[in-house]
């Protein structure tokens, strides 16, 4: 399952739809094997970029592979490639049972695989009920009940967690590690961090159509997120001695947030400098707020690098 | 190709659609023929009488009306697919999206071809009983009747494939569905009924249907059946073929 067959690149892929340009010029590789958080707020092109991925919206320039392949040249797309988009792509007057029985037959899977993704899912005692009375929970697990069924390797999965209830959101992140935890390669969109912050190990960040960034879950948490809280009655003092060494950030009640060097090497000037502290500490900050910070949603905290007018927790 | 055929049959008859418009094609061919024989010798009825061979090719060519039910299903099977988003899932098993158009093509000739067979079934079921107690002789072997059950029965079928190729242009279901009904209903008799354009009304898709069915139409001339079956499955190839490269083919968001 691990080897190349499972990476998704996608290079210089944009979208225009009229003048609006939903996707401009990203670039990035999901690597085989990995769960990789697609995050953005609404309206950054996410799902736009997926749906390029999967061949249903034709991009206006650049382009995107699956195991090197375009979607459109897999043999059995479903075999290789599952794809939960929108709950709503079910025929009301259709049957949960029926409606997988279909792409069974288009794909060539045995009939009794469309039984089993409905176990996998939690939908069994529905198998016989018409969609039309599924509630939003249901046709999300028959969204990804549908994309499991080639067994495949790859699973895209446009924002899965959208109106699901609390007790549907805890179930989906198990699910995923579940499926994680078989090797599959997951790309999983959000724009919400905190929904698939435990599930996932990668993070692909956009905004407007953008990249803006790519990397490991804890990296970003690592660049961004240490910093340390330091109170001093001298703060001024501390503050010319660590000038140059570290980007600082004065907060209203007095403390002083550094970011680059550790809690020891922060403790150390103080020491060598003979300033007098009250708090020394490690601040991690949560996730949410980076995410907030890179792409610039409203509500969110300000960027640490601004030294001047720091903002509150 | 046998998959993907196979699989729109999964969908026809997942739903049931097809019942009810089954049941509506052979309420309009019980209608049509039962009018035919009610109102049989009535003073001003302008269709032939029924004791004529043409007066009884008209009687079994009034069956034809049940195509307008299959062109409606050969219409929602494509746009279906996107008034439902299930174009969604059907494109990402099949991203070859001509393939699934061609594989609904044939599905819904088949199917049309069934709602042919039963079409002329119910005609015949009502005629032979009725006129026999009227006491019109009435042969199906002879007057041409033979040729003309023929022609209804693939004029039901090619309607449905019609429908498959005018769905396939505009995706849009209610759009494809009412603009068809006007077309035909609307459009088509006003071009039979206008001197000057009368004669290119036996070019279109209403006119070769009339031709293939042996509809009997007022001082208007018609191509031989044969060539008027023939230009109806090229107006529904060439919808199909234009509604790919169009309107299939355009994202799905």
């Amino acid at each position: 399952m691990a080897d190349a067959s499972g990476r998704i690149e996608v290079s210089g892929l944009t979208k225009m739809f009229g003048t609006v340009k939903a996707v401009d010029d990203l670039s990035f590789t999901v690597e085989p094997g990995t769960v990789t958080g697609f995050l953005g707020p609404n309206g950054a092109g996410k799902t736009t970029t997926l749906r390029c991925v999967l061949g249903l919206v034709a991009p206006t320039a650049g382009g995107a592979t699956i195991g090197g392949r375009p979607y459109a040249g897999l043999t059995t797309p479903p075999k290789n490639v599952g794809a939960l988009l929108e709950a709503s792509s079910f025929h009301p007057a259709r049957t949960a049972r029926s409606h997988l029985r279909i792409y069974c037959t288009v794909s060539g899977i045995p009939k009794q695989r469309a039984d089993e993704v409905l176990e996998l899912v939690g939908l069994s005692s529905a198998a016989d009920r018409k969609v039309k009375g599924f509630s939003m929970g249901m046709r999300q697990r028959l969204g990804l009940a549908a994309a499991l069924l080639g067994d495949p390797e790859v699973l895209i999965l446009d924002e899965p967690a959208n109106g699901l209830d609390p007790e549907g959101i805890v179930w989906l992140r198990q699910f995923l590690r579940r499926l994680a935890g078989e090797g599959r390669t997951i790309l999983v969109s959000s724009h919400v961090l905190s929904e698939v912050e435990q599930t996932v190990d990668h993070v692909v960040i956009i905004n407007r159509g953008t990249l803006v960034r790519q990397g490991k879950l804890d990296e970003l948490a690592e660049h961004h997120g240490h910093a340390v809280l330091v109170r001093s009655p001298e703060i001024d003092r501390l503050v010319t001695a660590l000038d140059g060494k570290a980007e600082l950030t004065k907060l209203p009640d007095g403390a002083v947030r550094v970011i680059g060097p550790t809690t020891a090497e922060v403790g150390h000037i103080a020491f060598t400098e003979r300033i007098e502290l009250h708090e020394l500490a490690t601040e991690r900050s949560d996730l949410e707020e980076i995410f907030f910070a890179l792409t610039g949603e409203a509500g969110a905290v300000e960027h640490f690098g601004s030294v001047e007018g720091g903002t509150a927790q | 190709m046998t998959r993907l055929v196979q699989a729109e049959f999964g969908k026809l008859f997942s739903t049931k659609l097809w019942l009810w418009l089954l049941l509506g094609a052979l309420g309009f061919t019980a209608l049509f023929v039962s009018l035919t024989i009610g109102f049989e010798g009535q003073e001003g009825n302008p269709v032939p009488p029924l004791s004529t061979p043409e007066g009884q090719r008209n009687l079994f060519s009034s069956a034809s009306a049940a195509g307008i039910f299959a062109l409606i299903l050969g219409i929602i099977a494509v746009t279906g697919e996107f008034r439902h988003q299930t174009a969604t899932p059907t494109f990402l098993a099949t991203p070859r999206r001509g393939r699934v158009i061609s594989a609904k093509l044939l599905g819904y000739a088949v199917t049309g071809v069934g709602y042919g067979i039963l079409t002329i079934a119910a005609a015949i079921a009502i005629a032979l009983p009725w006129t026999s107690a009227k006491d019109i002789e009435l042969t199906l072997t002879e007057n041409g009747i033979p040729a003309v059950l023929f022609g209804v029965a693939a004029s039901v079928a090619v309607y449905a494939l019609l429908g498959v190729g005018v769905g396939a242009l505009i995706r849009n279901q209610i759009a494809a569905v009412v603009g068809a009904l006007v077309y035909l209903f609307l459009v088509e008799q006003i071009v039979s009924a206008v001197p000057v354009v009368r004669d290119y009304y036996k070019w279109l898709p209403g006119g070769a249907n009339n031709a293939l069915t042996g509809t009997f139409v007022p001082s208007v001339d018609l191509l031989e059946p044969w060539q008027g079956g023939l230009l109806l499955v090229g107006y529904a190839l060439v919808f199909a073929v234009l509604g790919t490269v169009l309107a299939v083919r355009r994202d799905v968001t």
